[in-house]
Formats: C-alpha cells, structure tokens, sequence
C-alpha cells in the first residue's frame, strides 16, 4: 500500500508530533533542520556513471539516500497489427509529419530495496514518473526511427539505501531527470524505411535532449524532462521538499510535475507581446499533479488531560463522557490528533500555484540541474 | 510473470473483424459539455459482504454502437479484526483492491493485477482514508475490493491500440462513488460521503477550439488534452484525492484551478445520486426526492 513507502517506521511520540505541527504552522514555519520553506535539502549529483548503458546519473542526499537511474535503449520493431495496413497508406499520404510515438515505447522500473517489485507502492511511484514523462506526448516522439522501427527506453531506478530516509518520489525524479538529459542514441545512418543501421562512434551520437549551445534554430531547443516535487501543507504553509519527519504531520502532500518546454517560435512570439519581457525566466508546463497519502493519518494520536484517567486522579465518571467526544471532535491545543477529511480546494491550488510561479521553486530546481556537468 | 495457477485463455492475440478501408474515428453526439452522464448506484447487492453497491454509468443513446459504459461493483469486508500476528495499528488498516474483469476492456486483462489496477488502488485508498474516521477502529482491517464489469472505453474505435488511458479517471470517479456508497453501506463512520468527478480539456473536433467538459467518455471527443478526477466532500467542502495530467496550453495555474472547480460540480452531481439511494435503502419505498 501507499502508506509502506510513506510511513517507514516513524518512531515519534503524539508529543512531538504535536511540538513540530505547531512549529511548522507557524508564520514563518520552523523546520526540524533550519531550512526555509522553499529550501531545499542539499544533494551531490553526477551524470554518466554507467558505462554501459545509454544514459545514467547518480544523486545523494546529505543524509545519505542514494538513488541510480539508468536509460537503457533498444531497437525494437513497431507492432503491426491489421489495423495499421490502412494507417501506413493515410501517412503516407500525409507526409512525413506523421512521426507519433506510443506510450509502451517507454517502460519505468523504480526498485527499492525491501519492498516486492510489485508493491502498490514502488508501482505508484513508477506511474507517476512515466505519466509526467509522456504527458505532452514529444517525448515519444524522438523515439521514432522509421515506419517500421523505434526505440524502446527501459528507466531503471534504484535506490541505494534500505529503507530509503524520506519519500523517495524528488530523489527519483531528479535523478531520473539528469540521466535523460545524459542519454545519448547512436546516430542513424541507414534512410528511410530501411532497417536501421547506426554510426557505431559514440562521439557522433545524438542526446535525446538536445542542448540549448549546440544548435539554436530548431524548435524543440530548450526542451527539458520533466521534475516532479514534492509539496506538503500544515495549517496554510506551504513547505518544499519535506524530510520524513516532516511528511508525519503533513495537512495534505501533493507530488506536482513540471516540463519545460520553448513553444516554437511564432508562438514564443506571441508571448513576448503579451508578457513585454522575452526571454525572461523559463516556459514551465503543468503536467500532472496527484494527491500523496500522507502518512500523519496513521499517526497515534495524544490523549488530552480531560480523557486521562492518569491525568484525572479523582476525577469522577460524570466528567469522563462528555471529555471523551470533545476529545474526540476538537482539536486540543499540544495534543496531536491524526488529521481528518480532505484539504481545501484553495490551497491544492495555492500549492501548485507556487510550484508554477515565475521565479518559483521549479524554476529554482531546473536552474540548480542546469549547473550538474553532463559529461 | 505468468499466472501458472489458473487456466488461461489463448496466449495469442486474437484479431476483431475489421473494414478494408479503415473509417475515421466517428464522434458520438453528446447533450452538451455541461451535462454528466446518468448514473445509477444500488447498495447492498452482494448479500454475503458486509457493505457492497452497485454503480453503472449509462450511455445516452443506447442504440449507437460506439456506446461507452461503465459498469462497477464494490465488496466491502469488514471492519474486523486483525490477526494475531499483525503489528498494534491505531486506526483501521484499509486495503483497496480495484480489478478490471478479464472482459472489461478490449484489450483482454489477466487475474493478477496489473500496473494500472495497482495505482488506480493507491488512488482509491488516498481518496477512501480522507473520508474515514478511522480512529475508531483500532487493531482492525476492513478490505474495499471494486471490480470493473466495464470499462468505459470506445469500443467503436478503429485505432484501438492507441490507448491513452484517459478512461482510467472516469474509472476512478466511479471507484471511488461506489466505494463510498458500499462504505456507508457496511456502516463504518465516514467524516462524509466522498463521491467522484472528472473534468477534462478536450477538443470536439479537428478544428473546434478545446473547452472544459464534465464527465468526458472518449467516444465523444475528438481528443483529449487534459483530464483531472478528483475525490470531495461536499458538506465540508474539501477535496480528498487530485489526480491531474496532461498537456495545458498555459504556462499559468489558472485553467488548471478552473478544472478542478468544473470537476467538484461533477463531484456534487454524483453524490446527490449516492446520497439518495442511501436514504432509500433507510427508507424503502419511500420515494426521497
């Protein structure tokens, strides 16, 4: 379930989860190790660390949660199914421009240790990587080899720690964001419908994501894999990057996915009119947003003084009824109480609003990628 | 990983009949972008379980034969105890199984579970665990299991193997519509009823312009460009579970707040028809309008 990766054997007392809610609903919030709302951990990242696959990187966190993601491509040939005799004629007829991409040309594995490989969870985690990633459908695309021939892109990760020390959907995806950006395909050299033949110099290869210095006419420059991150709420605050002890007395989390993509550029145009400043900041996209459980709902919760039979000593039973469903029903100051119903609509969408704002926290986080060496 | 225990069907896939010259994907007429299909919602049709419903989403023009349906039902077992051998829990350990019918979809689906049943389960538990008190049941489990008779795809398609997986949210709405009502059923106290509602952004025809629609069944559209299904309460009007994805034209957060506000009215929609066939299972034969 959900809760397996969420949870991970928190050992905090209802007091200090009570202690560190209020910390944390203050204005501004006081996180456990100092950081501002918005900060984020700090993290060591490298790129091309597997010599044999096509594209990989590495990233650790201080507290050393340790995650490895490597892209693997093979050349596979398209299903044909009897449909597709009369789809081959009408591209055709269409042209060239019918280059489109399937979702299956795509397979995420996330592994981590001490969990089945079929875990509600680790397959939660892997479904919402590949849906961020194939969500405006470009990425398949540049899989596309000819009519009869594509690349199939295995996205294996790992985490390297067990169990991982927070949830560990930002690391995944961090990582899984540099190592596409590594990810080199061997340069085709046979034409057309021909069964592919590759330039076998790994110095002519082509990235999937072609860099922005290289070549600054074409379209699809500037476009970027996806990130998702994780955002949580306590009170009306809206804290980055939780660790796990701040996950345990979250309102709400959500995990929000962004894309960058430059429009191409009669669009960009038209968005610099509107904007009166181009060039400014990036072109950040939404493309998938999904409610985490948080695992403060399996939380214990505190008992009050009114309900305590220790706390009480003489306390008689008359007493004992009515304490116990206001217990039950209000909040008590300093007592936790594992939280109850959903999340309001306006701050899901404050939440994401933040995500996405110009100068925001994904801008921030696709800067600081910027700055990773890609081999 | 094959399933060794059970007797399987072909392994082989098997080829519907299909035209020579493949026609272009015909577009369901649908009453408007506005309206949300009838549903219907019966509880306690699975006499053995503690709480079960019954949920089917019809198709306006039954005669047409690109009809897209949705038919679910939802066992609910439970609450009882754990065993002996579990860890101490505080509150009740809620298990959701959601399981597509081998005949559900075209594509035939296998007994075991795969991917897309595993994370629509995990989407379910998120949106079921808001709406339980579930500190009233301590060291106890209860099991939520939905089974999906038919999912609501096009069955009238020519490019059938292009599947999006749109259907999935209008699946989840339903799930989590007839979870709630086989939850009220089973008598375990929730803080209210959650029900279901999808809006998408999805484009009629080649040409029209995209526009937010309720409850979209894929027949009827063109093409889908954004889906968002999300979990509410009415009466404390907070949203439970948000599962948004897509591409939006925007770089801005404001048609992606305008879609969660359509689908909390296809939301509302759907828990009047859940709040009414509970009151008319406390009151039969009154007629609850």
């Amino acid at each position: 379930m959900a809760s397996a990766t969420t949870q991970q054997h928190l050992l905090l007392s209802p007091a200090e989860l009570a202690y560190l809610h209020s910390s944390l609903s203050l204005t501004p919030p006081v996180r456990p190790d100092g950081r501002t709302a918005t900060q984020f951990r700090p993290l060591t990242a490298e790129t091309g660390v597997l010599p044999a696959a096509n594209g990989s990187a590495r990233v650790c966190f201080a507290d050393g949660t340790e995650a490895v993601v490597g892209v693997k491509a093979e050349v596979e040939k398209r299903k044909v199914l009897p449909l597709s005799k009369g789809h081959e004629q009408i591209r055709e007829s269409d042209g060239d421009d019918a280059v489109a991409g399937e979702n299956d040309w795509v397979e995420i594995t996330v592994e981590i240790p001490g969990y089945r490989d079929d875990d509600s969870s680790t397959v939660f985690l892997a479904t919402m990587l590949s849906e961020a990633l194939l969500a405006d459908g470009e990425f398949t695309k540049k899989l596309w080899i000819n009519r009869r021939f594509h690349w199939k892109l295995y996205i294996d990760q790992i985490i390297l720690i067990s169990p991982p020390l927070s949830y560990p959907l930002p690391l995944l995806s961090l990582t899984t964001h540099l190592a596409l950006l590594s990810t080199r395909l061997p340069r085709l050299k046979s034409e057309a419908d021909e069964d592919p033949m590759f330039d076998d110099d790994w110095d002519a290869s082509r990235f999937i994501y072609p860099r922005q210095s290289s070549d600054t006419t074409s379209a699809t420059v500037g476009s970027r894999p996806p990130v998702t991150l994780l955002v949580m709420a306590v009170g009306d605050n809206i804290i980055f990057d939780p660790s796990k002890e701040e996950l345990a007395v979250a309102d709400s989390a959500l995990a929000v996915s962004v894309g960058e993509r430059n429009a191409p550029v009669d669009e960009a145009s038209e968005t610099m009119d509107v904007d009166g400043e181009p060039q400014a900041g990036r072109q950040l996209r939404l493309l998938s947003v999904r409610t985490i459980d948080p695992p403060s709902r399996l939380t214990a919760p505190g008992v009050p003084n009114a309900v305590n039979a220790a706390a009480w000593g003489q306390g008689g039973p008359v007493a004992k009824d009515p304490g116990a469903r206001a217990a039950e029903i209000d909040d008590v100051e300093g007592v936790w109480k594992a939280p109850r119903g959903g999340t309001k609509v306006a701050i899901l969408g404050a939440m994401v609003q933040k995500v996405l704002e110009k100068g925001g926290i994904a801008e921030e986080v696709l800067d600081g990628l910027d700055a990773v060496d890609l081999g | 990983m094959a399933d060794r225990r059970r007797i399987n069907g072909p392994v082989g896939q098997t080829n519907p009949p299909i035209y020579d010259t493949p026609q272009e994907k015909r577009i369901a007429k649908r009453p408007g972008d506005n309206a949300v299909r009838k549903i219907f919602l019966k509880t306690g049709v699975t006499p053995s379980a503690s709480g079960s419903a019954y949920l089917e989403i019809d198709d306006p023009f039954a005669i047409r034969p690109s009809g897209t349906n949705l038919k679910l039902t939802c066992t609910v077992h439970g609450p009882r105890a754990l065993p002996r051998s579990a860890p101490f829990s505080p509150h009740i350990i809620l298990s959701t199984h959601v399981k597509y019918a081998p005949f559900a979809t075209r594509q035939r689906r296998g007994y075991l579970r795969d991917s897309s049943e595993r994370d629509l389960g995990v989407h379910l538990e998120t949106a079921l665990r808001g709406a339980i008190i579930a500190d009233r049941w301590p060291k106890s489990g209860v099991d939520i299991i939905v089974t999906i008779i038919e999912g609501d795809q096009n069955r009238d398609s020519p490019d059938y193997d292009r599947d999006e997986g749109w259907d999935m949210m209008n699946v989840l709405s339903g799930c989590i519509t007839v979870a709630s009502a086989a939850i009220a059923d089973a008598g375990i106290d929730c803080v209210d009823t959650v029900a279901g509602g999808v809006a998408a952004l999805a484009a009629q025809d080649e040409k029209s312009q995209p526009s937010i629609v309720l409850d979209p069944d894929v027949a009827s559209y063109h093409k889908i460009f954004a889906a968002c299904c999300v979990a509410y309460l009415p009466t404390r009007d907070e949203v439970t579970n948000v599962w948004f994805k897509g591409q939006l034209p925007g770089a801005d957060a404001m048609l992606y707040n305008k879609m969660v506000e359509r689908s909390l009215v296809a939301c509302r929609n759907a828990n009047r028809v859940l709040i009414q066939s509970l009151s008319e299972t406390i009151n039969p034969g009154q007629n609850v309008s």
